[in-house]
């Protein structure tokens, strides 16, 4: 049965306890790092950050208003990034639960192709092995019936796991109660991923990328991606 | 006090699913399963369709079910021999057929109960106790079968009389509806939407061997002597599945298995997750201690 998350952004505190689980589970190695006068550290996803709480500050009137994101691939229903895909089983979609996983087969693709169909620039690359890097959904943990690590760690009930439609009915009922104070309130492209945000202002305050670029349809990365594979798969074959 | 129940429309495929899901994950359980599975489904569907509590709802006095008188404690459940015929119909042929070795004696059980030598009144005594014995079959076979063929009208009218008593305080360890012993405790997370930091380890059920009433209890006691010594408690468990375990008490050399919701992503059905934690109760009955309440299949 399709799994889905819904992160309710209402409720998170930038705790940042999702992202160092995440790293934790992985095993991943701290990262070099500096003070940038904010707190979203590292500043980016890396290969070794498949999740990052994103701040951002925006004055309204006189109240500085400060925005949580946390970050990562959106497990997309149709991955815009599988579309992209040059070679076979490098990028492949779990029908039992919705995740998008960048197999070791990724090492041959190439990132920039990959990363530009991805409406929310999400995919990274390992320097070493080559290979593409993201979320993969803790798929090890959901399959041992286990939560992912990040919605494991959460102490403030923002992020959620289970079954999509009962993801999307908790995203609805969110929805419908935040609104009553925070009228511009939406659910991220809902019908689209696999991970569900509610936020509770216009999405560009808190991200560049936090919603697809034209909602319930292609974006033109994608589309591009989409009329560009056939001829990148036969440059593909042509290079071995 | 909280309570909690599970009645819902998935409950069906979910139990179906955490059958499935033992017997890929344990395949040494895959005879167990097979036997009791169809029993537990049918079990739920006979308690989906009972129609539990009939007219009013006992009046319950608050101060002294605070006390600790359970809410039939004067009464009893109410008589479902009418519904017994047709239940047992479904559901012993199911166990004839998942218990081969039983199956002569449960046939010879419904045989009479059609030609009117076992009536249902005296079936429906016989569940809860009362001595009564069939030519050709065993007292054992006996008690089983009446168990589970009585257990689903139990349950589905204790589903109605818990609604009665979810806001009164109980701080007892025997079942705030019936007064039956916990065989099994669940931590279960339960989402509110405060705007506090939420436990991550949600608070601690136990669950009523007779009607499957959960009650909370303090999670760091024993519930069987209330011993609270670091010293005596003991958690036996399987590093490769952290969220069974079987809390043990060397004080009164009891154990009750425990499953740990907070970290799973599907919850599977109490009984089902019982049943899958058999190694771990075989453990520690092979450790000295014995199990506060039995399941149906406690004493293989």
């Amino acid at each position: 049965m399709p799994k889905a998350i819904f992160i309710d952004t209402t409720r998170c505190t930038a705790c940042r306890g999702c992202q160092v689980a995440c790293k934790e589970w992985k095993n991943f190695p701290a990262v070099p790092t500096k003070q940038r006068g904010t707190h979203q550290n590292p500043p980016d996803l890396t290969h070794y950050n498949f999740k990052l709480v994103r701040f951002s500050e925006h004055l309204e009137g006189d109240v500085v208003q400060w925005y949580f994101f946390p970050d990562q691939c959106r497990h997309c229903l149709e991955p815009p990034c599988k579309e992209a895909s040059t070679v076979d089983g490098a990028i492949i979609r779990d029908d039992a639960t919705g995740a998008v996983i960048y197999t070791e087969k990724s090492s041959k693709e190439d990132l920039e192709t990959v990363r530009s169909a991805c409406p929310y620039n999400i995919p990274r690359q390992d320097p070493v092995t080559k290979r593409l890097v993201k979320c993969d959904m803790c798929i090890d943990r959901v399959r041992a019936n286990l939560l992912p690590m990040c919605v494991k760690s959460c102490a403030m009930g923002a992020m959620n796991f289970g079954n999509r439609e009962d993801m999307l009915k908790l995203a609805g009922e969110r929805l419908e109660a935040v609104k009553k104070e925070f009228p511009k309130a939406s659910l991220l492209n809902q019908d689209d991923v696999s991970v569900i945000y509610l936020v509770a202002d216009l999405p560009a305050k808190y991200h560049e990328f936090a919603v697809a670029g034209v909602s319930g349809s292609m974006t033109r990365k994608q589309m591009l991606a989409r009329i560009f594979a056939p001829v990148r798969k036969i440059g593909q074959q042509v290079r071995g | 006090m909280q309570t909690s129940t599970h009645a819902n429309p998935r409950a069906l495929r979910d139990i179906e699913m955490a059958l499935e899901r033992t017997k890929a994950e344990i395949p040494v359980l895959t005879p167990m399963v097979t036997a009791f599975g169809p029993l537990l489904a049918e079990r739920f569907r006979l308690r989906e369709a009972a129609s539990g509590w009939v007219g009013p709802l006992p009046v319950v006095d608050a101060e002294r079910f605070s006390q600790g008188v359970f809410v039939l404690a004067d009464s009893g459940f109410q008589d479902m021999s009418a519904h017994l015929s047709e239940a047992a119909h479904g559901l012993l042929p199911i166990m004839a057929n998942s218990f081969p070795a039983m199956a002569q004696e449960l046939n010879t059980l419904i045989a009479a109960m059609d030609n009117g030598a076992l009536t249902m009144d005296a079936l429906a005594a016989a569940g809860f106790g009362e001595a009564f014995t069939v030519p050709g079959v065993n007292a054992e076979t006996m008690d089983f079968a009446v168990a589970e063929l009585v257990r689903p009208f139990v349950e589905r009218q204790a589903q109605d009389l818990a609604k009665l008593v979810r806001d009164l305080p109980w701080r007892q360890t025997i079942c705030p509806i019936c007064g039956g012993t916990p065989n099994m405790s669940v931590l279960r997370r339960i989402r509110n939407d405060s705007e506090f930091i939420q436990a991550h380890g949600g608070r601690r059920f136990l669950r009523c061997s007779c009607c499957a009433t959960e009650w909370t209890h303090k999670r760091i006691s024993c519930p069987s002597c209330g011993c609270e010594e670091p010293d005596e408690l003991v958690v036996l468990s399987d590093p490769s599945r952290p969220f069974e375990r079987a809390d043990a008490c060397h004080r009164c050399k009891t154990f009750l298995l425990c499953l740990d919701t907070g970290e799973l992503a599907d919850i599977p059905d109490p009984d089902v997750a019982a049943l899958t934690m058999l190694p771990l109760a075989h453990q520690a009955r092979r450790q000295g201690f014995v199990p506060l309440a039995e399941h149906p299949w406690g004493g293989l």
